[in-house]
């Protein structure tokens, strides 16, 4: 019945002297799990087991399913079909308290401490330790923290604000907080997609200490160089349906990367030509400040880049390196302070706001589609024509002929799958609704096009048609800017690549000098984390 | 099923149907058997009755769509009815005149700068390129300011004499009609503007407007006479007893302003880009800024009509009850919200509109009718009331099979999948929770 994992528990019996000797019910298993949202299903039959002591790398392609299946298990989204047993019986977890009474933690990519609060007060975050049953026991609490931290090995002083924290230093008191849970089995999401080299190497020892007293643990990566060294079984999820598990000895990088692409890596690379094209847009000295409680902190610092029209251009970085705001400050999108020269088409510009921005042809899709892309509760036709919608009418007065006459055609155009253009873009999938939005800038003409994570959260079908669709535009003689945390991605889109390291610019890389390695090199800031100089605790 | 699906699809029109049915049913009869609530002249009642809250729940509808709220509607109702009172009783440079004449002025050139500018934007649109390319941009600099610029000025000239020239007698009818609505254009204007660029939140605002236009409506009537009659032998007669007449006998003349607002604003709404940016910004402000849309500019215009509407409610207001006061509009902005969010529109934004209002103001206005008729109390009435936002708001924001399923079946099931239910409760404790 457990056949979809593919694991059979005999298969691990020989390997790994450090979980010989036990042998009983998997601390965590999940058994044909299924999960649709809406139309959508993006699990199917998917399982696995996971024994003490042991780490399950969970790879696979953005829109694979891992997360939503974790998040299964981890008691934060319930299930359509199929059965999560911990010690090998059958719970229904309501909620994520429920999957942490039973020693189930999940460390999210997208990091949920309270930032106000101190490491201590965010480790212990509804359990407090309490002086007669009603004042927070503060002292006690830091203590129990410094405790927690010190088996960690990390020097991070349990009063200080968790904000204040690197984000590396963030996810170790986020693991704090999961031992803290006497967690057993602990799922990792990304963990390292926003540290340095040296904040790896720091995580990296912890979960050894962690597999070694026992917690189980998934990690989710796209880095195979990670999921090699760490993992001991690999598991491939494909499309929300299980390809692949496999002992990491058994299996090779290539092997996963084909079980997870479920065809041989090819990049839709276009001939590298010589683009003669006149220069678009023009980005020198770019700045950007936030405003903080502590004053302004600069973003992006001294950005400066040329995209000729015709032109795919590329901007990698890690998280938090000020990909995105490149994009939101050229096209005015949020209320930064920022400074530098934009010119477009060779005339300096000034864009006080998005509307500027789209009088000039600029065009920006957004990384957060839905809060910031769509009128989610609205039709196709109303989100396609909003942009245009002045162009579109006359006097003001809308003309609902052209109206759905542009909303039909961008439905052609960019094979949007829907029932026709009232469908609400809530009922539409990932990948449509991007499309949607790709469409409702197109209508408007752009002659340079901002995309921030384009292909976020779809399918890989509907990556393809948007990559197909990015080289199209090129080909019409747009000028087109495309950020994305996958390097492939960049990699495979790009003609150029500007790599961001920590709000600056850390080199451009053409095509034929870009390569993953050579990428990621650029982008790692040096290494600041070293335990002797961090803030010490007493 | 289809015929639930019916139900719940025109299920805004099914409470007004009821409440009617209800009047008629338990309606007194006369001596000669015809029924009193069906009787023309209690219905015209009702109409004329409804108007004043009508023309602000108007304006509140649209504040609503795009998400905000304008608590401020009650205080600049009552200092629309102070400035008539003050305009039409007492001649001279009164507080009213001069707030009048000024604002006037500076609204008819804001009106006539912004039209011709839009015109011409317009033109050179459609006489530039192909639809679809950018437009030719207008040329820049002074000159292209100087066209609308000169067309607001000589208007505002215009206004201002006018003003001024009634200023020495009394206020005619058609200048407190112009003068009063300008001023609660330019009231709910300000009030757009400070949320706009204090980027606060339009309840704090619009709370803040309530209370200094409250001051201010006392300040200008000023301290002895709170109340500004209208008494006979000034200008409010025999002219302005039209704006309480029966127009050609059949339709009271308030009535006639609040079928024209909901009929006017309602074109707005659905005909123009103005209206699908105001459902666009109540359905994701962030999301229509970064389209390229001049959202602050359209939360301001629905802000200022608000205003707009609310001071010719003013007007409105002294022609019925004969009086300018200072406190005639609280509760006001209470009775409007009530309305709207009867009517079926979400205080979240984005969703209802002004059939939906229509329905919710004669809701209020018939069942208070009802209640007249039969002598109820008034305290009664308000308990009512209360009673009636609750049941109304429970049918529109769930679904008729959602409720059904969630008072009917609360004892024998424990709930549809997914529900928030806790299997670890015993089972008798599992309902309360859900």
């Amino acid at each position: 019945m457990n056949g979809q994992s593919g694991a059979d528990p005999s298969e691990n019996e020989h390997r790994d002297g450090r979980r010989a000797g036990r042998r009983g019910a998997p601390v965590l298993e999940a058994c044909r799990i299924g999960k649709r949202f809406g139309p959508v299903t993006v699990l199917h039959e998917v399982g696995f087991q996971l024994d003490a002591g042991e780490v399950l790398a969970l790879v696979g392609e953005n829109g694979a399913g891992k997360s939503t299946l974790m998040k299964i298990v981890a008691g934060v989204l319930g299930q359509d079909e199929g059965e999560v047993r911990v010690d090998g019986a059958p719970v229904r977890f309501h909620g994520v308290l429920d999957a942490e009474h039973a020693g189930i933690a999940i460390i999210h990519q997208e990091l949920n401490l309270v930032q106000e609060l101190s490491v201590a007060a965010n480790i212990f975050l509804g359990r407090e330790p309490k002086l007669a049953g009603l004042v927070i026991d503060k002292r006690a609490m830091v203590k129990a923290a410094q405790a927690l931290l010190a088996r960690l090995g990390i020097a991070i002083d349990p009063e200080a604000k968790a904000g204040s924290l690197r984000i590396g230093e963030q996810q170790t008191v986020e693991i704090a907080k999961a031992l803290s849970l006497d967690a057993r089995a602990l799922i990792m999401d990304e963990p390292t997609s926003a540290l340095s080299s040296a904040e790896c190497a720091t995580l990296f020892k912890v979960i050894a200490q962690l597999t070694t007293a026992g917690v189980a643990i998934v990690y989710i990566s796209h880095r195979m160089d990670e999921v090699i060294a760490l993992a001991d079984r690999v598991m491939v999820l494909r499309d929300g349906r299980h390809v692949l598990t496999a002992p990491i000895a058994e299996t090779s990088r290539d092997q996963i990367i084909k079980a997870m692409v479920g065809r041989a890596l090819a990049p839709t690379a276009r001939a590298g030509v010589a683009n003669t094209n006149p220069v678009m847009l023009s980005v020198e000295g770019l700045w950007a400040d936030v405003a903080t409680r502590h004053g302004r902190k600069r973003v992006i610092d001294d950005i400066t880049f040329d995209v000729r029209a015709g032109e795919v251009f590329g901007i990698a970085g890690l998280l938090g390196s000020g990909r995105t705001e490149i994009l939101e400050t050229i096209f005015a999108a949020s209320d930064r302070l920022s400074g530098g020269s934009v010119r477009v088409a060779g005339r300096e510009v000034a864009i006080r706001d998005p509307r500027a921005a789209k009088a000039l042809g600029f065009a920006f899709v957004p990384e957060d589609r839905k809060s910031k892309g769509l009128l989610i509760d609205m039709s196709i036709s109303a989100n396609v024509v909003l942009p245009s919608l002045e162009t579109l009418s006359r006097f003001s007065i809308r003309t609902r002929g052209r109206e759905s006459r542009t909303a039909r055609e961008a439905i052609e155009a960019l094979r949007i799958r829907c029932a026709g253009p009232g469908q609400a873009a809530k009922s539409l999938s990932g990948g449509n609704q991007q499309k949607v939005v790709m469409a409702k800038w197109l209508a408007t003409r752009p002659r340079i096009l901002l995309l921030d994570e384009p292909t976020r959260g779809i399918d890989v079908g509907a990556k393809q048609e948007i990559y197909d669709l990015v080289f199209e535009l090129a080909a019409e003689g747009l000028a087109i800017v495309v950020v994305s945390s996958e390097l492939p991605e960049v990699l495979a889109l790009a003609d150029r690549i500007l790599v961001m390291c920590e709000g600056r610019s850390a080199g451009i890389l053409s095509r034929q000098e870009a390569s993953e390695e050579g990428v990621m090199a650029l982008a790692s800031p040096p290494a600041r984390l070293d335990p002797s100089l961090g803030r010490l605790s007493a | 099923m289809t015929l639930w699906h019916a139900l719940s699809r025109t299920k805004l029109y099914w409470g007004l149907i009821i409440i009617f049915s209800i009047g008629v049913g338990f309606s007194p009869v006369t001596s000669r058997g015809t029924n009193i609530f069906l009787s023309y002249g209690n219905l015209t009642d009702v109409l004329r009755q409804v108007s004043i809250t009508g023309l602000v729940a108007v304006g509140m509808t649209m504040v609503i769509l795009t998400g905000g709220i304008d608590l401020s509607v009650g205080s600049v109702m009552a200092f629309g009815s102070v400035i008539t009172g003050m305009l039409l009783t007492q001649p001279g440079w009164t507080p009213a005149a001069i707030v009048g004449a000024p604002v006037l002025a500076a609204v008819a050139f804001v009106a006539v700068a912004g039209l011709v500018q839009f015109v011409r934007k317009q033109l050179a649109r459609q006489n530039g390129v192909a639809i679809g390319h950018r437009a030719a941009s207008a040329p820049g600099g002074i000159t292209a300011l100087a066209l609308p610029a000169s067309a607001g000025l000589a208007a505002a000239v215009l206004a201002f004499w006018y003003a001024a020239a009634q200023v020495a007698p009394k206020f005619s009818v058609p200048g407190v009609l112009l003068v009063a609505p300008a001023v609660g254009l330019a009231v709910g204007a300000l009030t757009g503007v400070i949320i706009v660029v204090g980027r606060l939140q339009p309840f704090i605002v619009t709370l803040a407007m309530m209370v200094s236009t409250l001051g201010i409506a006392r300040l200008t009537a000023g301290q002895d006479s709170a109340v500004l009659p209208v008494y006979p032998g000034s200008n409010a007669t025999p002219d302005f007893d039209l704006l309480r007449s029966m127009l050609w006998g059949v339709l009271p003349v308030p009535g006639l302003f609040f079928i024209s607002a909901i009929i006017l604003f309602g074109a707005l709404l659905s005909l123009t880009t103005f209206g699908r940016y105001v459902y666009a910004i109540g359905g994701n402000e962030e999301a229509t800024r970064l389209s390229g849309i001049g959202v602050d500019r359209v939360k301001i215009a629905t802000y200022a009509f608000s205003g707009l509407l609310a001071c010719l409610a003013g007007v409105l207001y002294v022609a019925q009850y004969r009086q300018g006061k200072p406190d005639a509009g609280s509760g006001l902005e209470l009775d409007a919200i009530a309305a709207v969010v009867i009517g079926g529109t979400s205080l979240m934004g984005g969703r209802g509109g002004l059939s939906g209002t229509l329905v919710g103001v004669f809701i209020f206005g018939l069942l208070s009718d009802i209640l007249q008729l039969h002598n109820i109390n008034s305290n009664l009435q308000l308990v009512l009331k209360g009673a009636i936002i609750v049941v109304t708001v429970l049918v529109q924001e769930r679904n008729l099979a959602d409720i059904g399923q969630r008072f009917l079946f609360v004892g024998t099931r424990a709930g549809r999948s997914g529900s928030a239910v806790r299997s670890d409760l015993p089972p008798e404790k599992q309902q309360s929770i859900i």
